[in-house]
């Protein structure tokens, strides 16, 4: 799945990479401005977190002609008389004027690095209010927006991941140049689809599939290495097939079956009868025990 | 400074990288020793050193610096004055206002122009910045987001845009894992300035208790691309402090040992 969101996110749509100071998510979101850089469109960033020169630096390679990088870093709090872009800035209208100021044909990507920074400063229903304005305004295609989940409460990285469309966590794995990344994505019919996947990112940033998620390469490992308990032993256990169809064949004694129940009801010839003939002492009338008394 | 623990950070006095944020940490054990290391280094390697000492006296550090072979004296350094002008400690007054004054402070230092060496001609090195420690700072009513904000600012004036580094200690005590964390936990200052560092230096305590002849293992990560490598790399080591300085080693290979 993750090669299908790196293809594009959906028109309207937010997506928010989780990370955690074990793992920082900074690389796979370059993979996305890279990805989105390869097709030909315009991507706008919000940069609170590293510089231009950082970003830009990770980014070797890339067309980096339709990046518009928007300095928040130098001066977010609006401490120094000049600053370029604060934090309280964050709102649909200062955003839609940035967006709009490089004129494009297509409708921008966004990408915000990152969220976290924006919520130590700005209420969070303030935060998830813009983004959802932004997604229904029109002046921004789709957005990515960086998320460190170990910085805030759960409340609210979950408020911020429940009015995305798609959210990816990603931790570390195993070996030291792969991570492991569990993507949930709500789709526009409501259908929710979970996957987790082990990827690689590689030096021209894209991004590598390893194998699906590390729960499935488990089990099939425990069912390969599962012995079958019949070889090895002094005693035949196995069934050829003829016995096998016999003993499927076979009908337990004790269940009823539909087939018992008409052959009892209905028997057929050759089996026992049973012929009663009435005798006079068999003539017992409740009502008048005494009936039978010749008085 | 300690010639093993360079050879680990790959660093000289005469070459690093530049514009590094490296955070020293500690859990429950003292990361301090680690300042000491990259006091005398940055001294050595002729920088410009901002050092924010709020924790010991200038002759703390001068003692120690002498006592591990600086053949400088600590004199070169612009030691932190409580003058009665200065506004750079405003926050004792009212913690809420945050640390903008300290910020202001930090950048008027290091962007200035070498005159206390009196010899303009000198030629001085990319400027550093010191801090120990930040902890400090949250006992003193100074909310975690208040000091995020005062290292953010601090690292973009010195590493992004003059290009030298910063250096910050932080402590914690307690086990971690402060799921709902309150706002002024030192947890969230911690991974706060994690996500925001290229280096950490993590010093704890060795996991099977306390011994004589090792006296804790420090955990380098390094976070950011180092040449062509692999992002996120993490190596740990067991440090042992003495007199004159510290030694580093792998997990058992300590000398008592082998």
């Amino acid at each position: 799945m993750l090669p299908e969101l790196l293809q594009g996110v959906d028109t309207g749509g937010l997506l928010v990479i989780q990370d955690s100071a074990s793992y920082s998510g900074r690389h796979l979101l370059q993979s996305f401005i890279n990805a989105a850089l390869n097709r030909e469109e315009a991507v706008h960033v919000l940069g609170f977190e590293v510089s231009e020169e950082e970003l830009k630096d990770g980014l070797r390679g890339s067309p980096v002609q339709r990046l518009h990088f928007h300095n928040a870093y130098t001066d977010p709090l609006g401490w120094t008389d000049h600053p370029a872009f604060t934090v309280h800035q964050f709102c649909l209208g200062e955003l839609t004027r940035l967006v709009k100021q490089t004129s494009h044909s297509k409708p921008a990507t966004l990408v915000i690095d990152s969220l976290s920074w924006i919520l130590r400063h700005v209420s969070t229903p303030d935060v998830c209010r813009t983004l959802q304005q932004l997604r229904k305004g029109g002046a921004v295609r789709s957005i990515i927006g960086l998320l460190h989940a170990d910085m805030h409460q759960r409340g609210t990285v979950g408020s911020v991941c429940h009015s995305a469309t798609s959210v990816i966590t990603v931790e570390p794995a195993m070996r030291g140049d792969e991570a492991v990344a569990k993507i949930t994505k709500r789709s526009k019919s409501g259908k929710v689809i979970q996957d987790e996947e082990i990827f690689r990112i590689k030096d021209d940033l894209t991004v590598v599939v390893q194998s699906k998620s590390s729960k499935g390469a488990k089990k099939a490992d425990s069912e390969e290495q599962e012995t079958d308990p019949t070889a090895n032993l002094t005693f035949n256990l196995r069934l050829s097939d003829t016995e096998r169809e016999a003993k499927q064949k076979l009908a337990l004694p004790f269940v009823f079956s539909k087939e018992k129940k008409t052959a009892l009801l209905h028997s057929g010839p050759g089996s026992g009868r049973i012929h009663y003939e009435p005798d006079a002492n068999d003539d017992y009338d409740q009502e008048d025990p005494d009936d039978d008394l010749d008085v | 400074m300690y010639t093993e623990l360079n050879s680990i950070l790959n660093t000289t006095p005469d070459s690093f990288t530049q514009g590094e944020f490296v955070l020293l940490s500690d859990r429950q054990s003292d990361a301090s020793f680690l300042i000491h290391h990259f006091l005398s280094l940055y001294l050595r390697a002729r920088c410009k050193v901002c050092f924010v000492g709020l924790v010991q006296s200038f002759n703390h550090y001068s003692a120690i610096s002498q006592r591990l072979g600086q053949k400088e004296s600590l004199s070169v350094l612009i030691p932190q004055e409580n003058d009665t002008g200065s506004q750079a400690m405003d926050f004792l007054r009212d913690p809420s206002v945050g640390l903008k004054s300290l910020y202001e402070f930090v950048r008027s230092t290091v962007s200035s122009n070498g005159e206390e060496g009196g010899d303009g001609s000198e030629e001085w090195g990319p400027p550093v910045l010191l801090v120990d420690d930040l902890s400090v700072l949250l006992s003193l009513g100074v909310s975690a987001g208040a000091v995020l904000d005062f290292s953010h600012y601090c690292r973009a004036i010195v590493c992004s845009q003059l290009q030298g580094n910063v250096v910050m200690l932080v402590r914690c005590d307690g086990e971690g894992e402060e799921d709902e964390g309150d706002d002024e936990g030192s947890e969230r200052l911690m991974k706060g300035l994690t996500h925001q560092c290229s280096l950490t230096l993590h010093v704890q305590g060795l996991p099977t208790g306390y011994c004589r002849d090792i006296h804790g293992q420090v955990e380098v990560c390094w976070r950011r691309r180092q040449g062509d490598g692999q992002y996120t790399q993490k190596k740990l080591f067991q440090y042992k402090v003495h007199d004159k300085g510290a030694s580093f080693f792998a997990p058992g290979t300590s000398s008592a040992v082998l």
